[in-house]
């Protein structure tokens, strides 16, 4: 089972609300030691599934495995969980509210209560531990409700929007805690709209949109992946007038201060854009561009949004992510675990 | 289950303890209730205390018979008499004044009371009129020689009546009927709506998807009622230790006389009334979305206590048995507050209060069973307040 150990894996994870399908077929897989990020815009099941993954949403279908095995009750005590919609006692004081939650978890009395002091402490909650949680202030409420997720040493984390709501302080005191434990090798998911944030914080991601997965990766290969884009300037050049002469193997879809980015079809083309440029005047500047994450999940969520016609794209994605989920435990894990989405969308171009 | 889904029970029963344990409201509460527990057991031993004995003098005549005239007397009317010989008629009316006693026998001539009653025609009941009654019959055996006399006033003048049936419970045990009716609807309801405060404040604070993650809705049910639970059953010893504890120090005849079954029947009633309802103002709780709401759904599990603490006057102050409220005795929703007052009032045997008993606990399981599938449902979904039959339709 030494494949398996730490690995999360959703497979086909299906729910229906009514007339709203929230889950439909998602897959991927979750290794241990990487901050992993989960995206997605409003609405297209993450919380389900991360409600799912812990076990207080039920499932149409589909099978959530941790460590090899489905998730038992004995398994849920080594989950630390931040639901999206916050949730803590409110009259409760913040150190005994962290001391139960331990208890809860399997901690002894003097265990839960040195855990207690240490995540209050390390969260910058020293000196809250006896307020009642309601007399916070809502970027500290949110701090002990990361601690409340931490108090216990879990081996799986599932955080669902950890980041909304903080301060500059409390996203680098987050993110600092977020590396930590994925060094520490426990198995993480969160999930979060700030994309900068994540691109930053993440090793790879997981995009979903309607139910499904559409993008997975690490985030290099994501970057990598799609078109291939390079950035030329020519000095004097300031229109990058130039360009006229890439028509054929290449496009332009920018230009800014005289920059032009250009892409591109194939790697080999870079080699011709470059003689044309040097053909103008001096080069300044060439080298590829790496896609921001934002881009891809534009691209991956937005196209599919916007234009009827690239709907197929989405699907052949999903086709892709389940497929090889199959395969998760195998070759489809080494790098970046992630898997999958990029693969099959390239394998639909 | 298994120790460690114990542990955990306990562990949320606990925090619930302490969580309320800390509350100021829950202490004020707690002594009020005591206070008007003990001042139920005292005040009527206080205002009984002046009648149940009086003082009877005697001027002249023979003193024997006289004193046993007395005695006799005391016995018809119902008061514990004490007999003072006096020097006379003047010291006599002084003591009448003072109200050091409460009537003077003067030879067989007269009674002195300080005031006549209005009733004056047939003075029936009253010791005074009890003391007129027979110390004239007393001067009809003066004829006789007065050892013969003297032994017929010990031996008794009336002819004593025994009853088929044992008696009805007197008016106190009525009365303490009526407060452990009052006392046990006050106690169910103030619980029960804690239980679904508590259940709404846990799914509206969402910090219910954090606990489920860890325990299972049965754990987390169980536990907040077992440690409310808890909470009331210390509460109700209490109150019955300083009522029975108290109303013996001070000599109280509604504690000491027939009304301790009344007690012990409100007890049991009380904690099987509280594991009957305690399930289902849990599932209240978990059909509603805002803690204002609370009382709300909480509202039509008070109705039928409500219902039989009102129709409990019709059977106090009845003197036929009712049947209709023997019915509400042995339906687990009345039962609570409709078998003590039975038990008050004399007209439920044992073996019923048994019987009721019997039902009720079988009725608790199915009620848990239910309300625990609702709650299982409902706690994690928000939105809209959810409905009963709703919750019951839909899977989990």
């Amino acid at each position: 089972m030494g494949g398996s150990d730490g690995v999360l894996e959703l497979t086909g994870l299906r729910r229906t609300y009514g007339d709203v399908v929230a889950l439909d077929g998602l897959s991927f897989t979750v290794p241990p030691g990487q901050v992993f990020g989960f995206l997605g815009p409003n609405g297209a099941g993450k919380t389900t599934a991360m409600r799912a993954i812990v076990g207080v949403a039920s499932l149409d279908g589909g099978t959530v495995r941790w460590n090899g095995a489905p998730i038992d009750q004995d398994a849920r005590r080594r989950i630390g969980y931040m639901p999206e919609e916050r949730g803590l006692y409110p009259s409760m004081r913040v150190a005994e509210q962290l001391e139960y939650l331990a208890r809860l978890h399997g901690l002894d009395q003097a265990r839960a209560r040195s855990a207690a002091r240490y995540w209050a402490g390390r969260l910058g909650l020293a000196g809250h531990e006896q307020a009642k949680v309601e007399a916070l202030s809502l970027g500290n409420q949110q701090r002990v409700q990361l601690a409340a997720a931490l108090v216990h040493q879990p081996d799986l984390l599932v955080l669902d929007e950890p980041f909304s709501g903080l301060d500059p302080v409390g996203v680098d005191a987050m993110s600092d805690v977020l590396a930590e434990r994925a060094a520490a090798g426990v198995t993480m998911l969160f999930s979060s709209h700030q994309l900068d944030l994540v691109e930053h914080l993440c090793t790879s991601v997981a995009i979903i949109h309607r139910g499904a997965l559409v993008a997975g990766g690490t985030v290099d290969e994501l970057s990598r992946g799609g078109q291939l884009r390079v950035a030329v300037r020519v000095a004097g050049d300031d229109r990058a007038q130039w360009t006229g002469g890439v028509a054929g193997f290449a496009t332009v879809v920018g230009v800014a201060d005289g920059t032009a980015t250009l892409a591109l079809t194939r790697r080999e083309d870079a080699q011709a854009v470059l003689d044309v440029a040097r053909r103008a005047g001096p080069v300044e500047q060439f080298g590829f561009e790496r896609r921001r994450l934002s881009e891809v999940f534009r691209d991956v969520v937005g196209a599919e949004v916007d234009e009827g016609g690239t709907v197929g794209a989405g699907v052949a994605a999903r086709a892709g992510g389940g497929g090889s989920a199959g395969g998760a435990g195998g070759a489809g894990g080494g790098t970046g675990g992630g898997l999958s989405g990029v693969a099959g969308r390239e394998a639909s171009r | 289950m298994s120790r460690s889904s114990w542990t955990l029970t306990w562990l949320v029963a606990r925090r619930e303890i302490i969580d309320r344990g800390r509350a100021r409201s829950f202490w004020i509460a707690s002594v009020l209730l005591l206070v008007a527990v003990a001042a139920g057991a005292v005040i009527p031993a206080l205002a009984r205390g002046g009648q149940s004995t009086a003082r009877v003098g005697i001027v002249g005549g023979p003193a024997a018979a006289l004193t046993e005239t007395a005695r006799e007397a005391g016995r018809i009317s119902g008061t514990k008499v004490s007999v003072v010989t006096l020097p006379s008629i003047t010291v006599a009316r002084a003591d009448l004044r003072s109200g050091r006693v409460a009537a003077v026998l003067v030879g067989d001539s007269e009674v002195l009371v300080k005031q006549q009653s209005l009733s004056s025609g047939a003075p029936g009941g009253t010791l005074a009129g009890a003391l007129s009654e027979i110390g004239g019959l007393q001067k009809l055996y003066a004829e006789l020689p007065a050892p013969v006399a003297t032994r017929i006033a010990r031996s008794g003048i009336s002819l004593p009546v025994r009853g088929l049936l044992p008696p009805p419970k007197g008016l106190a045990s009525r009365i303490t009927g009526l407060s452990v009716a009052i006392l046990i609807y006050v106690i169910i309801l103030t619980y029960g709506v804690r239980i679904t405060i508590g259940v709404g404040e846990e799914k509206s604070s969402r910090v219910v998807e954090v606990l489920l993650t860890t325990l299972r809705p049965v754990q987390l049910l169980a536990g907040k009622v077992i440690g409310i639970g808890l909470l009331a059953l210390a509460q109700i010893a209490a109150m019955v230790a300083v009522y029975l504890l108290l109303g013996h120090a001070v000599g109280a005849t509604t504690v000491t006389g027939a009304t301790t079954e009344v007690v012990l029947a409100a007890a049991l009633w009380l904690v099987l009334g509280y594991a009957f309802y305690c399930t289902a103002y849990a599932a209240a709780g978990a059909l509603i979305t805002r803690q204002a709401d609370a009382y709300n759904a909480a509202l039509p599990l008070q109705i039928p206590l409500i219902l039989a603490y009102v129709l409990a006057y019709t059977v106090l102050y009845a003197t036929s048995v009712n049947a209709f409220y023997h019915v509400l005795a042995f339906v687990p929703f009345t039962a609570p507050v409709a078998m003590p007052v039975l038990v008050a009032v004399g007209d439920a045997p044992w073996w019923q209060v048994g019987l009721a008993a019997v039902v009720s606990l079988a009725s608790t399981v199915a009620m848990a069973r239910i309300a625990g599938l609702i709650y299982g449902r409902a706690i994690l979904r928000t939105g809209t307040r959810l409905k009963v039959r709703q919750v019951l339709r839909s899977s989990s």
